[in-house]
């Protein structure tokens, strides 16, 4: 039976999985500088061993009210295409695998979600995973200024 | 399994990179041997060289299965070998379609790159190839036939390992070996003193490797008739053949190129660095200095870079230099732990021992980044090397005739610099040869060299490099370029310009004199874009011209781009970075001093009306509470614009590292990248090119 290993992470009371594959590492909060101009969702770059990262802070991205930040905040740093880019969530969960068969696909009104990012829905008991298409996160309308 | 097949692939995927890199180089070293082989036709170590280059080429191409190149390459080295024996001599039309095999083979080789199925046609190639090695006849003018010794030439060689030795190392200074074969007269007598004479003859021009059989041997047995000869040299061969037909009671000499069976691992050896010690041939000492021999001291040089150096991944490099960048951070996190220590009165002696190895540390950081930036530097040879094919094919196309002389090739810049400088430079030349230098007549009836001459230069100059495109052509013609900058209103009526402001007009866009529009330039689009190339590498471009005996550009570019001088400046909490090369001045203006016209800040300077951007506004950030009666305002500027930036505050000037933002963040107006201070936050770099655009066009 097939098996993915996911890492998941909280935003509010929701629960999310991210393949691990794609997550380099992950970290506490740096100080992030603001991007002018960048699309509302980059809360900035941060400083990651000299290389300068963006940041996306998922709350935004996902339309949900902002958050302070608490002991528990990280940045996922995620590698996806060869691109690096980090992920600000409200707390790291665990480390699980999870069997193909629990996972359904995403419901047609995807949990006030744009269902673009949704990959599926992984069941856990009684609790509910939502399973993200990271290569999405960044896309789409991405960097408004790049026309201006 | 998965995984295994993950690994082969990953493992031909290094070779791939390994093939690369060395075809790509074989292809380039053929297509300069090419232009060499031009000028010097009957240089056989010349065409050794290709040949060998060709055939390691088919070799390597031929194990990763490339088959397209293989054929090619093969066809190339069959054309070659007709030379290399002296079957058919070097002609123009050879070199021509040797050079087209060096283009395809070229774009052969970048869809390999892009690991795509080699698509490139070469059958014409092939086919244009088999027929010059068919048709071209025996070459007339070579009296030395350098076909391969015939079968039934009595004389072998064996050799010892110092002879082999010998004949390696010659080869990788690519001098070169030849078998001379002397036929005595059957009935001469003492034959071993013509053998003798013969060697005395010989080691005036280089040196005699093996001689057989030996003197002792021809001394003892009259019989013998036919002697061989290996010899190393770089003098001409006829000269030698020459020398030796004058002893008397020889028969005949014989010259051929002696073929020394390379194998794999001999031609590491080759490589391999070698202390040059055996080796003193007298003709260093020799007051002729023909052309092979200049040659021979270049390839020379050549063969030392090459031991001395190691190919690296630049972004191995780019992440030893990142590193360092951490270091020195971390270095003056250290230095301000130092210093709180000290202010709380702690255990005196050792803070100092803390704070004196702080600064220690702090010189080695210095020493150890300055050593990494090093590395990131490439002689600027790379880019002129790509001139002498451009400047050779237009010469074939147009009829005219043209010396391209380059100097100062070792100079260093860094790599950045040098992948963005060959276009410009590109551009430039071809103007050089389309419209400064004039046709062969027209100089000539100038009181001129029929030849004219383009000469490449670079040499360091401070913290920027120089680098001088000049030709000695008719020059600008300052009357057309004042008429034509009138035509289109870029200079008034009345306006009367210098001659040197004049020939800096060209730059201007859409700005051409050239009557005709040759596929070399004259469009009309080019010495603006050239000029914007360069400033956008933090350059500048000059224009020098004297009618009627040439033109010279100047091009002044930074040696990195990688660390710049940045003025600091605060906007609240954020703190942003000004490139220092596009400040012009700092001041402090009164608030009551600054009008809006037209929805426009603008300030009065000495009497000109300075277009004011406030950054806070530009950068969403709320307006200042407090109220202030002046603010700063740096005044920036790119060519001939200017404006002024209002800033809260100015922190200082300091060296940055500058740092891309990545491509998901890049585009965004107003930011050209990002820079880590000393603190390890990040600090955005301004675009001072798109910030005035914005002003002057809203």
């Amino acid at each position: 039976m097939q098996e993915e290993q996911l890492v998941t992470f909280s935003l509010g009371s929701e629960e999310f999985g991210i393949d691990i594959m794609k997550v380099q590492e992950i970290i506490r909060i740096p100080p992030i500088t603001r991007v002018p101009k960048a699309p509302d969702f980059v809360e900035g770059v941060i400083n990651l061993r000299g290389n300068v990262i963006p940041v996306v802070n998922l709350r935004t991205r996902f339309g949900m009210p902002p958050e302070e930040e608490t002991d528990l905040s990280r940045i996922i740093v995620l590698q996806i295409d060869n691109k690096v880019f980090g992920v600000r969530v409200d707390g790291v969960t665990e480390v699980m695998r999870l069997s193909q068969d629990s996972i359904e696909p995403p419901p047609p009104i995807a949990l006030g979600l744009d269902a673009n990012f949704i990959r599926g829905v992984g069941k856990i008991g009684d609790r509910l995973l939502i399973l993200l298409k990271l290569d999405q996160l960044m896309n789409g309308e991405l960097i408004n200024g790049q026309t201006a | 399994m998965s995984q295994d097949k993950k690994n082969v692939e990953i493992e031909l995927d290094d070779f791939l990179e390994f093939y690369l890199l060395d075809s790509q180089e074989q292809v380039e070293r053929l297509g300069s041997g090419l232009l060499e082989l031009e000028k010097n036709s009957d240089n056989i170590s010349l065409i050794n060289d290709l040949f060998r280059s060709a055939h390691s080429l088919k070799g390597a191409s031929g194990t990763m299965g490339f088959t397209p190149i293989v054929e090619l390459t093969h066809a190339a080295e069959d054309l070659l070998e007709k030379l290399r024996q002296g079957k058919m001599a070097v002609t123009n039309e050879i070199i021509d379609v040797l050079l087209a095999v060096t283009d395809r083979l070229k774009s052969m080789l970048a869809q390999v790159e892009q690991r795509v199925p080699i698509t490139e046609e070469y059958s014409d190639l092939t086919a244009q190839m088999r027929t010059l090695s068919e048709t071209g006849a025996l070459a007339e003018n070579k009296p030395q036939q350098l076909t391969s010794p015939t079968g039934n030439w009595p004389v072998k060689f064996s050799l010892s390992s110092s002879e082999r030795e010998l004949i390696e190392e010659a080869l990788t200074v690519n001098k070169a070996v030849y078998q001379i074969n002397v036929t005595l007269a059957p009935d001469a007598l003492m034959k071993a003193v013509r053998a003798v004479m013969i060697m005395q003859r010989l080691e005036a021009y280089g040196t005699v490797v093996k001689i057989v059989p030996s003197v002792e041997e021809l001394e003892n047995n009259n019989d013998l008739q036919y002697v061989g000869i290996l010899f190393i040299t770089t003098e001409p061969l006829e000269d030698i053949r020459a020398d030796i037909l004058e002893i008397s009671e020889i028969l005949d000499v014989k010259v051929f190129n002696y073929d020394y069976p390379l194998t794999k691992s001999e031609k590491e050896d080759a490589v391999e660095a070698k202390p040059k010690t055996s080796i003193e041939t007298k003709d260093e000492a020799e007051p002729n200095f023909s052309d092979s021999q200049k040659n021979d001291t270049r390839n020379n040089n050549e063969g030392k870079n090459k031991v001395h150096t190691i190919r690296v991944d630049t972004d191995r490099m780019d992440n030893l230099i990142n590193l360092v960048g951490e270091m020195v951070i971390t270095r003056t996190r250290l230095v301000k732990i130092g210093n709180d220590l000290k202010n709380t009165n702690q255990n005196v002696s050792l803070v100092n021992s803390l704070n004196d190895t702080n600064v220690y540390l702090g010189r080695l950081m210095g020493e150890l980044q300055e050593s990494v930036m090093r590395l990131r530097m490439v002689p600027i040879g790379t880019v002129f090397s790509r001139y002498p094919r451009l400047v050779r094919d237009f010469c074939r196309k147009s009829g005219k005739k043209i010396e391209l002389v380059i100097k100062g090739e070792e100079t260093e810049l860094d790599k950045t610099v040098i992948e963005v400088i060959g276009d410009p430079m590109t551009h430039i030349i071809r103007n050089c040869v389309d419209h400064g230098i004039e046709e062969p007549e027209k100089r000539r009836a100038a009181g001129k060299n029929e030849t004219g001459t383009i000469t490449l230069n670079a040499y360091h100059e401070g913290n920027h490099i120089a680098i001088i495109v000049s030709d000695d052509g008719e020059g600008l013609d300052l009357e057309k370029i004042r008429n034509k900058a009138r035509e289109k209103g870029l200079i008034g009526e009345k306006e009367e310009l210098s001659p040197r402001d004049l020939a800096n007009l060209i730059f201007l866009p859409g700005f051409s004199t050239a009557d005709k529009v040759t596929d070399i330039s004259g469009r009309g689009v080019g010495m603006d874009v050239v000029k914007k190339a360069i400033t956008n590498l933090g350059g500048t471009i000059d224009v020098k011209t004297q009618r009627g005996e040439g033109t010279s550009f100047i091009i002044r570019l930074p040696l990195t781009l990688a660390i710049i001088q940045a003025l600091l400046v605060e906007l609240g909490e954020e703190i942003y970075a000004v490139p220092l090369s596009s400040v012009v001045e700092t001041l402090l203006v009164k608030s009551n001093e600054i009008k809006t016209v037209g929805g426009l800040q603008m300030v009065q300077i000495r009497g000109n009306a300075l277009p004011l951007l406030s950054l806070r506004q530009k950068f969403d950030l709320p307006e200042r509470e407090e109220e202030v009666d002046e603010v700063y305002v740096v005044v920036v500027g790119v060519g001939d614009r200017t404006i002024g930036l209002i800033v809260d505050e100015l922190q200082g000037q300091q060296e940055i590292v500058i740092k891309s933002l990545g491509d998901f963040l890049s585009g965004i107006p107003g930011i050209a990248g990002a820079t880590i201070l000393g603190d390890g936050k990040v600090t955005l770099i301004l675009d001072i090119g798109s910030l005035i655009q914005d002003v002057v066009t809203a």
